[in-house]
């Protein structure tokens, strides 16, 4: 009952103040808009906001934040069934089956279904959140010290590895230049300036809103370039109508299996909305009697991958508010929003603002039910904006992340680092590097030095410690683990 | 075995020398600190030996099993068409690379040279900022002959070109042009639509951010630049 009365007071709080509403509605149309544009992601368009952010209040800014993360998961899913280009990673097996579908001139049926999937399992995953993060804090404030949040960032780490990039090597590369990357400044224990190479701009650190524009915003800029060279990239063409109710309850199987792979995958650390909907997709191809049909264009491919990536949006909040650690790139920069207002993420943040996670959790919730009426006007009237050739939004997005990275400290130095971040970041992403696992790199690595370090002065330097510690124990174990498995399965695992 | 390229070894050559190049610069923080006892130079060198390590193992993998994605799934997750956009221009080539870092030099000289000119010759402020006026219209110059072979190259390096020029030229004289050579540069040849287009981002740019949120945007500080960015300022504002 308590949570269902914090879940109106909230609701309460969020739409009685106009601001907020405003902000509601930018964040939802704004990550459809950009999860749809092929080209840009919702990590494009979260990273031009950050910088602008400190101008809002913490509650606005994550709950805009948490918005774009609903709406944008599923933005993608349309471009990806219409033109079989993903607007983003986490709707890549969408256009596995969605695509075909398109072709045999199921197109609307397709996109129906995708609508309806994402808001029922984003809404589902919401409704869990609710009521499992709160007691999930409780716990964590009482058994998590400094070794125990250390393990977990290890276990985050080692887990995020094995993911987003092409080989394990790829991936554990990407998230140790995050890591180095964190390193530049002052060490968090003593204060010692560490590779500052006698730059005073270096001193303070390399600043993280300059790093993720260049990242995701700047590198996706050149990679459309270099598809546009080639002549590979495709103004998109549009058709739509829609499927019946029967046939999504036929589905009823799919839909369940997928808000439990997806929620399972959301909540653990580094994996997130990606791996949920291959997870998702690959368990309905392992489940179905007639494994053929898929990728042919079979509905359920597109039910079980949609259904999947948006539960996973509720359960990734999960190990940010109650634990203070982000799962994936966008929770990655939500812990920007809350630095920039001089927050740390973590169970406390549900005893100091319990305000704060309420109107959050039901911008969330609301967020993905209004995929069902906007993912329908998108369908309608938005798609259109598709129409726009990239080469007129490069310049406006190049120019917007100029402003941004330059409006966080008033520096043109943060303008060219974010550019040298953009141009590194293209040629990481061309070899198969994962730009997510280095803004990881980026958040955690000095969460992770300080944790460390204090996690090191509690145990009086004794490694052995961590075995009278049976949390931060098995973390480690489970991280050395994952680890030892990607290693072997490196060399030794047969593909066929 | 045997599998592997030359830009694999390239690569895992690369990763190496960062890892001596910031080890050796580590010595400059190896400091105690009285609470701590690893002091603050045990991490980053952790991070480095992990960062040896992993170069090291993937190319002992290229060598033992070829250049395959550790899973299907991670194959398919991490495909965004980067990798065959690069190969199908043939944007992987040593030439092209050494072409496209040769274009990327540029901006970097803009930050360097005109100091060095000034250094060598003793010149004073408003010397300096002549030899940076005539050092940029060089580079520029250079700019647009080298990019006319290699477009790709001068997408990537324009906009550190853009931002290595901003703190002199300033954002409200450099941006229309930015703008325009960014099109120009994605494909676009249609100068009317481009004159339009730039026109109306650049308004709008300004417009949102100058007048409505008060982002005070480098004005430069060169003349006549300098008055142009002051100027665009006070009426905007």
């Amino acid at each position: 009952m308590d949570t269902f009365n914090n879940f109106l007071n909230g609701t309460v709080t969020l739409f009685s103040d106009p601001i907020g509403i405003l902000i509601f509605l930018g964040g939802v149309v704004g990550g459809m808009l950009f999860g749809a544009i092929p080209g840009v992601s919702m990590l494009t368009l979260a990273a031009i906001l950050l910088p602008f952010t400190a101008h809002l209040s913490p509650e606005h800014g994550i709950m805009l934040f948490s918005v774009i993360y609903c709406t944008g998961v599923y933005g993608g899913a349309i471009t990806a069934i219409l033109f079989n280009i993903p607007g983003a990673p986490e709707n890549a097996p969408t256009a596995f089956d969605g695509y075909p579908m398109t072709r045999n001139g199921q197109a609307g049926k397709a996109v129906g279904a995708a609508v309806m999937c994402s808001a029922l399992g984003g809404t589902v995953s919401a409704v869990i959140m609710m009521i499992a993060t709160a007691p999930i804090a409780n716990w964590a404030i009482r058994s998590f010290g400094p070794p125990e949040i250390f393990a977990l960032v290890f276990f985050g780490l080692a887990v995020a590895s094995s993911v987003g990039a092409r080989t394990f090597w790829k991936g554990w590369l990407s998230i140790l230049v995050g890591l180095l990357i964190a390193i530049v400044g002052l060490d968090p224990v003593g204060g010692i300036e560490r590779w500052d190479f006698n730059m005073p701009y270096l001193l303070a650190g390399i600043h993280f809103i300059p790093a993720i524009l260049g990242f995701f915003a700047v590198s996706e800029i050149f990679v459309q370039a270099e598809k546009k060279v080639t002549g590979s990239y495709r103004a998109p063409e549009l058709s739509v109508d829609f499927p019946s109710l029967a046939e999504l309850i036929a589905h009823k199987f799919a839909v369940i299996r997928s808000i439990l792979i997806g929620f399972f995958c959301g909540i653990l650390p580094g994996i997130g909305a990606t791996l949920a909907a291959f997870m998702g997709y690959n368990e309905a191809v392992r489940w179905s009697k007639d494994r053929s049909e898929f990728g042919k264009g079979k509905m359920e491919g597109v039910i079980s991958s949609e259904t999947a990536n948006n539960a996973a949006t509720g359960a990734a909040m999960i190990p940010l508010l109650a634990l203070g650690l982000p799962g994936g790139a966008l929770t990655a920069m939500m812990v920007g929003v809350f630095q920039m207002h001089d927050m740390e993420p973590g169970p406390l943040v549900f005893i100091n603002s319990a305000d704060l996670v309420w109107v959050v959790f039901s911008a969330m919730f609301f967020a993905n039910l209004s995929i069902l009426l906007i993912g329908w006007l998108e369908t309608k009237t938005i798609i259109n904006l598709l129409r726009i050739p990239f080469q007129f939004l490069a310049p406006l997005i190049l120019c917007l992340a100029t402003v941004g990275s330059y409006a966080v400290r008033g520096l043109t130095i943060d303008i060219i680092v974010m550019f040298i971040a953009g141009v590194v970041g293209f040629f990481l992403r061309r070899s198969g590097y994962s730009l997510a696992g280095i803004v990881l790199g980026l958040i955690l690595g000095r969460i992770g030095e300080q944790t460390f370090a204090q996690a090191m002065q509690m145990l009086h330097f004794e490694w052995s410690g961590f075995f009278g510690r049976p949390i931060a124990l098995a973390l480690l174990v489970a991280g050395f683990a994952t680890l030892a498995g990607s290693i072997y399965g490196a060399f030794f695992r047969r593909r066929h | 075995m045997g599998n592997l390229r030359i830009g694999q070894i390239v690569e895992a050559a690369l990763w190496i020398t960062l890892v001596i190049f910031l080890f050796a610069y580590s010595f400059e923080f190896d400091r105690e600190i009285e609470i701590y006892k690893y002091g603050a130079a045990a991490w980053p060198r952790a991070i480095l030996l992990l960062i040896f390590i992993a170069a090291l193992g993937q190319l002992l993998q290229q060598w033992y099993r070829g250049d395959e994605a550790s899973s299907d799934m991670m194959e398919k997750a991490a495909e965004d068409g980067a990798h065959e956009a690069a190969e199908e221009a043939h944007h992987n080539t040593l030439a092209w690379y050494l072409y496209t870092f040769a274009i990327s030099v540029i901006p970097f000289a803009y930050i360097l040279v005109p100091d060095w000119i000034a250094a060598a010759m003793g010149l004073e402020k408003p010397g300096l900022h002549v030899a940076k006026l005539a050092v940029a219209a060089l580079l520029l110059v250079l700019f647009i002959i080298l990019v006319r072979g290699n477009q790709l190259g001068g997408m990537i390096a324009l906009p550190v070109l853009f931002a290595a020029m901003m703190q002199d030229l300033g954002f409200y004289a450099l941006a229309p042009f930015f703008i325009m050579a960014v099109m120009y540069l994605m494909g676009e040849r249609r100068f009317g639509r481009m004159l339009i287009i730039s026109a109306g981002i650049y308004a709008v740019l300004l417009a949102l951010f100058v007048s409505v949120l008060y982002v005070g945007l480098p004005t430069g500080n060169i003349s006549p630049f300098y008055e142009f960015g002051t100027g665009m300022v006070t009426i905007l504002q």
